[in-house]
């Protein structure tokens, strides 16, 4: 056999893990399935695919040990080891390039993998007992440590294994820095600083993960700048920034926080008069005053309204025939979820609304049934039955969409609600995270008893109190048709006959040229109510036949859309390439006991219950992350949907204070905004102080980020002092809506173009990341404000701002002046006034001067940037 | 030399490349090869044309599945074609034809059989995560010249999905640029060349410039500036040159030129026809040097009068197609420019009322035709066949991964590059494993 090299030698001594495994045989989880995790082999693109790669197949990820280990022995002939001799054994020979392997060389032969495996081998290749390889504790020190550019340490991996011995398996990890500009780490566990900043160290025995903490402060030796903090989110903030010896920037000046403020808080650019009136305000306070302001106006809601329902994917509707649609529904979903914002319901029971409902929300059949007749009859102009959904407790239609049930319920509940994202765990144990299938598959079990939407052929025999009403309300559409048709035929058309006569003579009357006598007046009056009587006649027929269509509709959403609890049955499971699973146990995420459910309650309360803990590891921080989030285009744990072991929070004493400041504060989703505004995190500049350019992270200064689709086209409205007619009339939608409220593409196709340009998200039930709605620049966007014809058409709009700036103002340096304010929404400085000044005096009118300067306005990064 | 139509069939089964299984298994083993295909057109026929009675004849099966058209010999010895084809029958020895990959209805219809024909992965409407379009996979990882589109629809990208399929997981900004550049009012065509003159459209980005340099202090650090600032350098580039509006502008081709596409262009039809320009337009934005255009061409699911609606339609496919592999071939763009004319589907091949006025086809996902020139695919070339009433593909069967895989092969791309999807699952281009048709390539 190959000798040892002497690296490989050191290495041996220096191991206390191979010390032991020297005297001892390897043991095949402990030592040769970690191996094979750590060298890559049972990755999902090589061995651990689902057909394996070239005949061999193992478990992805080790989770099957037994299963990989007679794989590895018998298949195959055997010929994968040879007990006799070892190294002659398929398994070493592929691996280290002496026989074909498509997976390349994976392994040298003096390497100390290597002699594991041939070893483990050697002496039979033995499975081990149960028990003495499941790990209870993964310990790596140092946990966290501060070391200088260029410094390295070494880690150390110590598994304590449930029979209770423990040992050093820091040879069998892999590791891998989550900031490779801040510290790199190699396969034996040496990290060395690179970079200012705060890495996580990810470190992986089998698929078991643990975390250590490496923070490289900046060298300079420059006194740490005294700043005040505003409140306890600046006392993390800063105390972090000081012990990486990142300076923080100024404050903002408040012409850029006012901006900031209106276009975070409410989604609108401020108004010209409202940048002068703040600018010219003297109060200390104002800035708070401002918030709390901006806080209670409608566009708040209405951003967070639109925020919610991409969450909650508020689109999906409309399974077969259950009556559901995008057109009727997504409005609805908008306008309750809206109402909860505007009331600033707490946000328990605003997740305890959506998580607890159902259709008839212990109402009569016969109550429930007369609320979706009322809601059918009030899609028409006005929209009535939007503001009777908002009042229903709870909202159905959360359940209503399409795949909101079953396993794919559970997986939107948790990506929503918890901030996880478990749609690995549908198919096999969670690469990048703790979770197992059957913790998936436990937690489901807490949501199978709700009802799925949609026809089936035994609805009716299944549910036969919404049977009845089917049948009623089909009959009626019948008997109603039937009158309808009669009416029609019958009294209509003679009506109808009589009232064309009755037309003709009263013309003929009202055209005499002389005045009517007395008899010819009441001649006439007698006409004109025939004419009348035939008009309300066929008023009433048509309100007949659009309830006669309305009807089978209503009695099919009452049949096979009825969000409902059903009584046990149902078992979670999931089908996938890898094979079936099912669960009947119920256990809440991370739990380590299920519980049992009693048969006459809803499930789901134990969850909200649990969710209700003050020590839930996931629901307040979930809502709390993405809050953050939102003001600073990144989480505290980022990315904010991702609350995982494996992606640790920078400030994790920050997260906490802001979560328990939220419960303290009964869930007041305002109070976490005020919080977060009032920081001086929130409110310094964007631009760096010197030494601090390259922090991403720790909030050194503001982050640029676009702005959403929908509040830069209300924006490019307000700037132009145009607006867009959504062409939604068919829908019945409102003739003046901003982008903002949009509750789906609409029909006006440059309304359209730009939603899918910068990146509204189609809310499909499918996606569970809060990326759906993008954040990234594209070539599109660009053009679209430089050169799409619609764009130019609002910059020259007759009526728009430049217009009537020039009626209105009269010397050229008020109204740049005006453009800036509308646009920027901050005065220009000298050199830009005087700029505008010489492009508006060259130019061939002052009208195309102004057009152009308001056109390079919207093209500038500051028009279209969060800053 | 004349075969009769048993030979036909015969020949047809075997595969005309004489490729065996064993070569099948050997592409499949080996690592992709330099890429032949510079660039690519799709010819979208939308609903789904008649195999049978256009690229896979069944003379010999009885009149409710033969319908009323002939087969017509072509430059190929063991191919015909429909007799509406005569332009392609001369020119058969420059294509392949393709009669073994369907969706198997998994998934299909109109809904989904487009996202699986141009995506290569089994997308759906809603439900699945949203794979790219293969022109938006070039986009990203193959951009063409920096003051073009990279990937160019025309009109539309299905005549039943629309343009749903230009959403894709990798962003929007790898989605098409979709343009009617035939019509005056098209807002994208007007967004891609300049609503002022050049020269005051310099004018005004230079006050940009001026104007642009609140958040410039320290851009460069930020991805987003850094992003913005190189998209606008590209959008003005795109803007001042005259390549995209020369290529658009087909008042510069010659009457002549321009009639070769228009002559068959029916005066009224039972369905939308499409626009026989796009194929020119197609092939000057190939010429400048876009990389890939798509376009929908016309309505092809003929429920109803197939025969009617196959005169009206399929003589102008064939000359703007004819024509277009002819000015391909004699700019020499053609062996570095993938053509591809297909549909989601094939249409029924037994007629439900064959004597009734506007007998139809209806849909039929289980076979159909793909049409395929250039770039690197063989000349005169069938693929696989199917069985003797075009129901069924009888040999050589592949997926329409395998479709997919080849198009990436061609086009010089890996189509097990792992991107990832937006909850951060590594997939690779074409998800699932499958063959390249190797039988299909030269």
């Amino acid at each position: 056999m190959t000798r040892f090299t002497i690296p490989a030698v050191l290495a041996l001594l220096a191991l206390p893990g191979l010390c032991r495994a020297a005297d001892e045989s390897p043991s095949y989880q402990r030592h040769v399935s970690a191996l094979f995790s750590k060298l890559g082999c049972n990755g999902g693109t090589c061995h651990g695919a689902v057909k394996g790669q070239n005949g061999f197949r193992l478990s992805l990820f080790g989770a099957d040990p037994a299963g990989d280990h007679d794989r590895i022995v018998r298949e195959f002939a055997g010929r994968r080891t040879n007990l006799n001799d070892a190294s002659a054994s398929l398994l070493l020979r592929k691996a280290t390039g002496q026989a074909e392997h498509g997976g390349g060389v994976r392994l040298q032969s003096d390497s100390f993998e290597y002699a594991v495996i041939r070893r483990w081998i050697a002496n039979g290749a033995k499975a081990d007992t149960v028990g003495s390889a499941r790990v209870k504790e993964l310990k790596v020190t140092p946990a966290e440590q501060v070391a200088k550019n260029g410094e390295t340490y070494k880690l150390k991996v110590e598994a304590q294994f449930t029979d209770g011995t423990t040992e050093d398996v820091t040879p069998y990890c892999s590791f891998e820095s989550l900031d490779t500009a801040t510290a790199t780490v190699d396969a034996s566990g040496t990290v060395t600083g690179k970079g200012v900043g705060d890495a996580a160290i990810m470190v992986r025995y089998r698929a078991q993960p643990a975390l250590a903490r490496v923070l490289v402060p900046r060298p300079d030796a420059i006194a740490f700048p005294d700043v005040k903090p505003n409140n306890f989110v600046d006392a993390h903030v800063l105390a972090k920034l000081k012990r990486l010896n990142l300076p923080p920037a100024a404050i903002a000046d408040d012409a850029t926080f006012l901006r900031r403020s209106h276009l975070d808080v409410t989604g609108e650019l401020p108004t010209p008069e409202e940048v002068q009136k703040f600018l010219v305000d003297t109060s200390a306070d104002k800035r708070a005053k401002k918030i709390d302001e901006l806080l209670t106006r409608p566009g708040h809601a209405d951003l967070w309204t639109l925020k919610f329902c991409d969450l909650l994917k508020a689109a999906d509707f409309g399974v077969y025939a259950d009556a559901m649609s995008l057109e009727a529904d997504a409005p609805r979903f908008q306008a309750w979820v809206r109402a909860r914002l505007g009331e600033n319901t707490p946000y328990d029971m605003f997740v305890e609304r959506i998580l607890l409902a159902t259709s008839r929300e212990g109402r009569t059949m016969e109550e429930y049934a007369t609320e979706v007749k009322l809601l059918f009859e009030g899609y028409s102009p006005g929209r009535r039955d939007l503001e009777l959904y908002a009042k229903r407790k709870t909202l159905d239609l959360f359940w209503q969409r399409r795949g909101s049930d079953g396993v794919s319920g559970t997986l939107q509940v948790a990506h929503a609600f918890l901030g996880l994202r478990l749609e690995c765990a549908q198919c096999h144990r969670h690469p990048h995270d703790n979770w197992q299938q059957e913790d998936l598959l436990d937690f489901a079990n807490f949501f199978m008893r709700v009802r799925t939407v949609g026809f089936q052929g035994d609805n009716e025999k299944k549910f036969s109190d919404a049977a009845m009403y089917f049948k009623k309300f089909n009959d009626e559409a019948k008997t109603l048709e039937a009158d309808v048709k009669k009416r029609k035929e019958g009294e209509g058309k003679k009506l109808e006959e009589d009232a064309k006569k009755a037309k003709l003579e009263a013309d003929k009357l009202m055209a005499s040229p002389k005045p009517l006598a007395a008899s010819q007046v009441d001649e006439l009056a007698k006409l004109k109510e025939v004419i009348a009587k035939a008009d309300a006649f066929k008023t009433e027929t048509a309100a007949m036949e659009k309830r006669a269509k309305t009807m089978p509709e209503v009695a099919r959403r009452l049949l096979q859309a009825e969000c409902r609890v059903l009584p046990p049955g149902k078992v979670a499971k999931v089908d996938s390439t890898l094979g079936t699973k099912e669960s009947s146990a119920f256990r809440l995420l991370g739990e380590a006991d299920a519980v049992t459910v009693a048969v006459d309650k809803d499930p789901r309360e134990l969850v909200v219950a649990w969710m209700r803990k003050p020590d839930n590891p996931y629901f307040a921080k979930a809502i709390v992350n993405r809050v953050w989030a939102s003001y600073f285009g990144r989480g505290i744990i980022d990315p904010p949907d991702n609350l995982s072991a494996f992606n640790p929070a920078t400030h994790p004493e920050l997260l906490k204070e802001l979560c328990d400041g939220f419960i303290a504060n009964k869930y007041d989703l305002r109070w976490l905004h005020r919080t977060i505004l009032n920081s001086r995190t929130y409110q310094q500049g964007c631009t760096p102080t010197k030494g601090s350019e390259n922090d991403r992270t720790h909030y050194a200064f503001f982050p640029l980020r676009r702005l959403p689709a929908e509040v830069m086209l209300d924006a490019l409205n307000s700037a132009t002092g145009t607006t867009e007619k959504m062409d939604m009339k068919f829908h019945h939608w409102p003739d003046e809506m901003k982008t903002l409220e949009v509750p789906f593409a609409p029909r006006n196709t440059f309304v359209t173009f730009v939603l899918e340009t910068y990146g509204r998200p189609k809310r499909n039930s499918a996606v569970q990341c809060d990326c759906e709605r993008e954040g990234a620049s594209s070539i599109f966007q660009v053009l679209t404000l430089a050169n799409h014809p619609r764009v130019w058409e609002k910059i020259r709009d007759p009526n728009g701002r430049v217009a009537k700036l020039l009626k209105e103002m009269k010397d050229d340096s008020s109204r740049v002046d005006a453009l800036f304010l509308a646009t920027v929404s901050r005065l220009p400085s000298d050199a830009e006034r005087a700029a505008c000044l010489k492009f508006a005096k060259e130019a061939e009118s002052a009208e195309k001067g102004f057009q152009g300067v308001l056109w390079s306005l919207l093209n500038t990064r500051e028009f279209l940037i969060q800053h | 030399m004349t075969l009769s139509r048993r030979d036909v069939l015969k020949i047809g089964g075997l595969g005309l490349c004489g490729v065996g299984a064993l070569d099948v298994i050997r592409a499949h083993a080996a690592p992709a090869s330099g890429a032949k295909a510079k660039q690519m057109i799709v010819c979208w026929l939308g609903g789904g044309p008649p195999h049978t009675d256009m690229f896979d004849l069944k003379p010999d099966s009885s009149e409710e599945y033969r319908g009323i058209f002939k087969p017509i010999q072509t430059n190929v010895t063991g191919l015909q074609v429909g007799e509406l084809l005569p332009e392609l029958a001369k020119r058969a020895d420059k294509y392949t034809v393709i009669r073994s990959v369907t969706t198997l209805n998994k998934p299909g219809d109109h809904a989904q059989a487009p996202l699986y024909w141009n995506t290569g992965n089994p997308r759906l409407t809603t439900g699945t995560d949203e794979y790219p379009m293969y022109g938006s996979v070039v986009n990203k990882l193959r951009p063409g010249p920096k003051d073009l589109p990279t990937f160019a629809v025309l009109d539309e990208i299905d005549v039943h999905t629309h343009n749903a399929l230009a959403r894709n997981f990798m962003g929007s900004a790898h989605a098409p640029f979709i343009m009617q550049p035939l019509k005056d009012k098209d807002a994208v065509t007007k967004m891609l060349t300049p609503q002022l003159e050049v020269p005051a459209f310099d004018k005004n980005a230079d006050l940009l410039k001026v104007l642009d340099t609140k958040l410039r202090r320290d851009d460069t650090q930020d991805e987003l500036i850094a992003g913005l600032d190189q998209y606008q350098q590209t959008a003005f580039n795109l803007l001042r040159s005259p390549k995209l509006r020369h290529a658009l502008d087909i008042s510069k081709e010659s009457a002549k030129s321009v009639e070769r596409f228009t002559r068959n262009k029916p005066a009224k039809a039972r369905y939308p026809v499409g626009d026989p320009l796009h194929f020119l337009i197609a092939r000057r934005l190939v010429e400048a040097g876009v990389p890939v255009v798509h376009f929908n061409l016309g309505y092809w699911d003929w429920h109803g009068d197939n025969f009617t609606a196959g005169k009206q339609q399929i003589p102008m496919f064939d000359s703007c197609l004819a024509a277009l592999l002819d000015d391909l071939e004699s700019r020499g763009l053609l062996e570095s420019t993938i053509v591809l004319a297909l549909g989601e589907m094939g249409r029924k091949p037994k007629i439900d009322n064959p004597k009734a006025a506007g007998a139809g086809r209806d849909h039929w996902d289980y076979a159909q035709f793909v049409f395929a020139a250039g770039g690197g695919f063989n000349r005169g070339c069938v693929v696989g066949s199917t069985d003797k009433l075009g129901e069924r593909v009888k040999d050589n069967f592949y997926k329409v991964e395998s479709f997919g895989r080849t198009l990436y092969h061609l086009l010089g791309i890996d189509a097990d590059t792992v991107i990832h999807t937006p909850a951060n699952r590594p997939v690779k281009l074409i998800v699932e494993d499958a063959p390249i048709i190797k039988e299909a390539i030269a």
